[in-house]
């Protein structure tokens, strides 16, 4: 990155810079090495369990790399709008998730016209009050906790040790919520409604209502992101 | 013009931001801000937000995993 190079252009006195030196790094590769060849081994332990658990490894460990590299928010994307204005990770969530639109929908429509059940059906769930209520304790506790799950999960493996405790209260909370949703089900879940887009749009046409919808919220967030930074400027 | 020392280590996302948000406010134009933080989000939000201000921006890595935001305020 060129920010981090020597050359300033921003003058600070010596006594700041001297308190900034570099400390010595250890040198990561053998680690970076041992850690590898230990995930390799989990990941054909993993296989042999069956179930294709060793891809979901592999997978998981290509979105975390991605994440982190990346420096994708989640939380930002929903934070940032009202803490400063900014909406370029509330853009890259929508973009993801039009890409993920095209995507989704060409694996299920290739399972529907080869007359195969449909992969993924059992994440199509009713929207109830639930939903509005859990999105937005959800809300909440992610801008507290200082990430969401992926995010949370993401931030421990890079070290930051205070986000270890987000983790423990992020386990007990999915404990928790495990252990009472059965009457979450019964109660309030189910008196919701189930949409598949398809069965009411049909597929081209749920494809292009879902990318129309998502096309207008990234014109807004990108309109409110201008009106913000020139609101700033005055 | 003088210097602002700002220490993060240890607070998540989005609390540097808005403790160098509150910092600057106070700053003379001139003044430099540093915020030492060690959260990797704070590396990406702090600067793109000053930068998005105006001001003068610059990220050093001081160790693992540790950085200095140094912001120059210009207007």
């Amino acid at each position: 990155m060129s920010e981090t190079q020597a050359g300033s252009s921003i003058r600070r006195s010596s006594s700041s810079r001297a308190g900034s030196a570099r400390k010595p790094k250890p040198n990561q590769l053998p680690f970076a090495i041992l850690v590898l060849l230990l995930l390799i081994a989990a990941g054909i332990a993993l296989q042999a369990f069956g179930f294709g658990t060793g891809w979901y490894l592999v997978t998981g460990l290509i979105f975390g790399y991605i994440l982190q590299r990346s420096r994708f928010c989640f939380t930002a994307s929903m934070r940032d709008p009202y803490l400063t204005g900014s909406t370029l990770l509330t853009r890259a969530v929508l973009a993801a998730l039009a890409f993920t639109t095209i995507g989704f929908a060409a694996i299920k429509y290739g399972y529907f016209k080869a007359g195969l059940p449909i992969p993924g059906m059992d994440y199509v769930v009713p929207v109830s009050f639930a939903t509005v209520f859990g999105a937005f304790i959800f809300g909440i506790g992610m801008v507290i906790a200082g990430g969401c799950g992926s995010g949370t999960l993401m931030r421990v493996g890079e070290g930051f040790y205070m986000q270890m405790l987000s983790l423990l209260f992020f386990i007990v909370g999915s404990f928790w919520g495990a252990h009472d949703f059965g009457w979450w089900k019964e109660t309030v879940i189910n008196k919701g409604f189930e949409v598949f887009l398809p069965d009411v749009f049909g597929w081209f046409g749920a494809v292009v209502i879902q990318l129309v919808v998502i096309l207008l919220i990234y014109i807004a967030a990108e309109k409110y992101h201008e009106a913000k930074a020139s609101a700033d400027a005055h | 013009m003088k210097e602002v020392m700002l220490d993060c280590f240890g607070e998540a996302c989005p609390i540097p931001l808005v403790k160098a948000q509150n910092k600057m406010k106070e700053m003379d134009i001139g003044d430099i801000l540093i915020v030492s933080i060690d959260h990797s989000c704070a590396m990406k939000n702090l600067p793109d937000w000053a930068r998005g201000e105006g001001h003068n921006v610059e990220v050093e890595e001081t160790g693992d995993g540790e950085w200095e935001v140094v912001i120059e305020k210009v207007k």
